[in-house]
């Protein structure tokens, strides 16, 4: 036997102690309290047939002392937790992995895989040696301890309790590296994977090396029919915000062709639908171009025929359209025909003109044109375009003066130059600008960066380096794309690239306003605080839906976005039998055969209430006398 | 936690003495005859002369046969008689020669015999103070109808002893005796009363206030007064009920000891033996009851938390005590 709590020395010396107060107590409880009586002769009438010899009298005085320190004795026993057989230093050390990807949600195994394993989890937990310490970790796109690696199996069920699937996929990668950094060090350690194995080959052929640690596979499922929607954007036209086009992609992973009925949402209305019947293992990008009724939010979901699909996770997706209404402009400049003529193509667009030198109106804007000048910046200017950017007063200064130059470089990933074919553009003359180091350039030509955009005091900025009427900029087609995509670029921001962010990523979400702390509600209604930093909030969200993100102090509405798991690999939800690693195959999990937990404390205090009770009923129930 | 501590350490249980004091009475109470208490007796004496109107008077006739003027008897002529009480009228008729026997008229000898034992200060209210007043109004009855009255004061010996005196105005002196006394001592009935007995020649009355706790048993001290031709009246000082009202807080472990002998008993109380105690003593009180009546002696039982003057009332329409 050896103690696990508290050890022997410990144990002695508490018990010393509490042996010794408790014959104190003893003594001074022997000092009974004198009572007078009128006559002693009526008392000896009454217990002289009941009362026990002296020497008895001495014995049940000695049994009482005699049981107050065997529980002693026996609660100090228990704190030390004493266990037989094998000592600590050959326990098992295991680290539980249970997968909670989306596609454990599948329901082929009543009523679902993430039950299933939740199950066979609490097997293993009952199946625990008296000296194993166990660690349960959550293994989504992250991995989340449920419990310390302990020998509480109360509190290993309890954190298997809290045990949750999300809408992503599951990171074996992650998921072993955090094991085996748990298990460094420890006496017989292992890994325990519960999953479907439904890992792509990438994963599974690069793991982390295990260094000895023993690793057992428990598959989960049974059955692998699925459709799934794997790809869900939408836009507005950019002339027509009030019309959108859809791009839905669904992916048939069955051996067989099914027939999907498609519904599409639009702000919790029904504005679409029809069906589509797809091949075994065929995957279809499917455009729903000119589109109306939706202003904000789009849902997506697809309905299939009785087991043809066991995972309805991956039949909805969710999109947000960028907000459709006025964006207030204000331009400063002497007076630039082309300008204004580009600004009216946009019905959108709430315009006011301002001379240079006049003072500028109360209000806030959304974006604010500098024509070849520079004002001081002012957060309720909004996002600052600079044509003919100046030297001095702007966000950046000039490199040198070119001529004849054109864009020989940009980035195509850009909205600013979205549908614009910059390769024919032919200016001038210009600058060529000098960026700081954290400034994006847009585009440049051989001679310098003549497209910049950036941020100055969290203000967004795009700056050209020359003036659009030295070109033939303003002859071509992409001059009014350019204005409003600027304009685009500073109201949407990235929400208006990305109509849905993908789980399981770590999201930039743009803020909605200037602020360094801000609130994330997620689809469930949960909120969480989040940090921001340059203008967004870095989120690493789990769940499919629409999402909010708010920003402390700030007076503008929060910006919503949405999220979808989009995983083709995750939707592929056939089980595997056996879990291959790194060219090695996972074994099975032995020795967590169901038995009694050796913990004798338990007994030990079982024993005290059972002393305890006896001594109560021979001293306090006075049957004795 | 203090409290019990001390109590545990040795301390005094609720209105009990600590164990040294055993033997030991109280201070008794320096307004035992109070002027209230003396109207009382007068008010008892004018109702004792109402009550026994017509056939009391103020003497009493002894059984002492001698020269009184009421005839009593006859008896055979031994020589040395006085002739004078020679019948001559039966010797006229029967030939035989007797003595006429007369009644001899004497004052009667009222002997108040007054336990002190220890216990008797035990309870509250206390049976000595209460047998002290039961004492000074059967003692002014008796002074005011000019009996002799002597007041004994009796433990396991005979100890203080107002001598006999007579008259109302010696009421005071009572007062004065009964007022010294004080509860000690171990109760033996039998050694004081026989020591009583040999003091005194002169057959009586002979009242014994006390609670009759006497660990020799209380027979044999009644029986010594019986058997020495005195007329015994036992007056029961009768322990209140409120002492054994008392005695529930005295659960649990404790160490009992007799308040006079000392002595000592460990013993762990529960209601049940609280309960079989009060059942003993009423067993012991309907013991004593059962023994006078057996011995035809008369018996009252006079509870310590009664007012005396009730009582003595009682007494005196029951009657045999006095008149």
């Amino acid at each position: 036997m050896h103690f696990a709590g508290y050890p022997l020395s410990a144990l002695l010396g508490a018990f010393g102690i509490a042996g010794g107060l408790a014959v104190v107590l003893y003594i001074l409880k022997l000092r009974r309290r004198p009572v007078p009586v009128v006559f002693s002769p009526i008392w000896r009438r009454v217990l002289g047939d009941r009362e026990s010899s002296r020497l008895f009298s001495r014995l049940k005085r000695w049994l009482s002392l005699l049981l107050q320190l065997a529980l002693l004795a026996l609660l100090a026993l228990a704190l030390g937790d004493p266990r037989l057989g094998v000592n600590s230093q050959e326990a098992r050390h295991v680290v539980l992995l249970i997968d909670a990807s989306a596609s454990m949600l599948a329901s082929d195994v009543a009523p679902s895989r993430l039950a299933k394993a939740r199950e066979l989890a609490s097997g293993f937990l009952s199946g625990l040696g008296s000296n194993d310490r166990m660690l349960i970790a959550q293994m989504d796109a992250n991995v989340t301890p449920l419990s310390t690696m302990t020998d509480d199996v109360a509190a290993l069920e309890v954190g298997l309790e809290h045990l949750r699937a999300s809408d992503t996929h599951a990171d074996l990668g992650r998921g072993l590296s955090f094991a085996l950094d748990s298990l460094r060090g420890r006496s017989h350690p292992e890994i325990i994977v519960i999953s479907d194995g439904a890992f792509p080959e990438s994963v599974t052929r690069h793991v982390p090396p295990r260094d000895g640690v023993e690793l057992s596979f428990v598959p989960v499922g049974s059955a692998a029919q699925n459709v799934a929607i794997t790809a869900f954007s939408v836009r507005r036209y950019p002339l027509d915000r009030s019309r959108y086009e859809v791009m839905l992609e669904v992916f048939n992973t069955n051996d067989a062709p099914a027939e999907v009925e498609l519904s599409m949402f639009g702000d919790g209305q029904l504005v679409q639908t029809g069906h589509l019947s797809l091949a075994a293992k065929e995957r279809r990008a499917q455009f729903f171009p000119n589109l109306a009724g939706a202003d904000r939010t789009l849902e997506a979901a697809i309905e299939l025929p009785p087991g043809q699909d066991f995972l309805s996770r991956d039949n909805r997706a969710y999109a947000l359209m960028p907000e459709r209404r006025r964006t207030r402009v204000l331009v400063i400049t002497p007076g630039n025909t082309y300008l204004e003529a580009a600004l009216l193509l946009d019905e959108y667009l709430e315009v006011t003109n301002v001379k240079p030198g006049e003072p500028l109106p109360e209000g806030r804007f959304d974006v604010t044109i500098l024509d070849g000048l520079s004002v001081p910046a002012e957060p309720r200017l909004g996002g600052l375009l600079y044509l003919d950017v100046p030297a001095s007063g702007g966000p950046l200064g000039h490199r040198r003066e070119i001529r004849d130059f054109g864009f020989d470089r940009w980035d195509e990933k850009s909205g600013i130059l979205r549908w614009i074919a910059p390769e024919n553009i032919q200016v001038i003359s210009g600058h060529a600008l000098a960026p700081e180091a954290r400034d994006q350039i847009v585009g440049s030509s051989e001679l310098g960066p003549i497209l910049v955009a950036g941020r100055r005091n969290g203000q967004p900025f795009v700056a050209l380096g020359f003036d659009p009427r030295h070109s033939d900029l303003v002859l071509r087609v992409a001059w009014p794309l350019f204005v409003l995509n600027t304009i685009n670029h500073f109201v949407e921001e990235d929400t208006g690239y990305i109509s849905s962010f993908r789980t399981g990523d770590v999201w930039q979400v743009p803020a909605p306003g200037p602020g360094e702390l801000g609130w994330i509600s997620e689809p469930g209604g949960e909120r969480y605080r989040v940090a921001i930093k340059e203008g967004r909030a870095a989120y690493a969200g789990i769940h499919a839906g629409f999402y909010e993100l708010a920003v402390d102090g700030s007076d503008r509405p929060p910006t919503r976005f949405a999220a979808n798991l989009n995983d083709l690999d995750e939707s592929q939800i056939a089980p595997v039998a056996k879990l291959e690693l790194g060219g090695s195959e996972a074994g099975e999990a032995k020795g967590f055969a169901s038995r009694a937990r050796h913990q004798i404390w338990g007994y030990l205090l079982l024993a005290v209430l059972l002393v305890s009770a006896l001594e109560w009923i021979t001293y306090h129930r006075r049957v004795t006398v | 936690m203090l409290s019990a501590l001390k109590r545990a350490l040795g301390g005094t249980g609720r209105g009990l003495g600590p164990r040294r004091e055993a033997g030991k009475a109280r201070a008794p109470s320096p307004v035992l005859f109070d002027d209230e208490f003396q109207r009382k007796l007068e008010t008892l004496a004018l109702v004792s002369r109402r009550v026994f109107a017509g056939r009391m008077r103020a003497e009493r006739r002894s059984k002492k046969q001698g020269s009184g003027v009421e005839f009593a008897d006859h008896r055979a002529y031994v020589p040395g008689d006085d002739f004078r009480f020679v019948d001559w009228n039966v010797y006229q008729r029967f030939g035989r020669l007797l003595v006429r026997l007369y009644e001899e008229e004497e004052d009667l000898s009222i002997y108040l015999i007054v336990d002190s034992s220890a216990s008797m200060a035990f309870g509250s209210p206390s049976k000595f103070d209460q047998a002290r007043r039961l004492c000074a109004a059967l003692a002014y009855v008796g002074l005011a109808n000019l009996d002799r009255v002597t007041v004994v004061a009796a433990s396991d010996h005979a100890g203080a002893l107002m001598p006999a005196t007579r008259g109302k105005n010696r009421i005071f002196k009572v007062f004065h005796f009964l007022q010294q006394l004080e509860a000690s001592g171990v109760t033996d009935l039998s050694t004081s009363l026989k020591t009583f007995v040999a003091q005194h020649k002169r057959r009586g009355l002979a009242i014994l206030l006390s609670d009759l706790y006497d660990p020799t048993g209380f027979e044999s001290g009644i029986n010594v007064l019986r058997y020495n031709k005195f007329e015994p009246y036992v007056l029961h000082m009768v322990e209140p009920a409120s002492s054994f009202a008392g005695q529930e807080g005295i659960v649990g472990d404790i160490n009992v000891y007799d308040c006079e002998t000392g002595e000592e008993r460990e013993v762990t109380v529960t209601e049940q033996v609280l309960r079989n105690v009060r059942a003993a003593h009423k067993e012991y009180d309907a013991a004593i009851q059962r023994f006078c009546t057996r011995s035809h002696v008369p018996y009252f039982a006079a509870p310590a938390d009664q007012p005396f003057d009730e009582l003595v009332l009682g007494l005196l329409r029951r009657g045999g005590v006095l008149y």
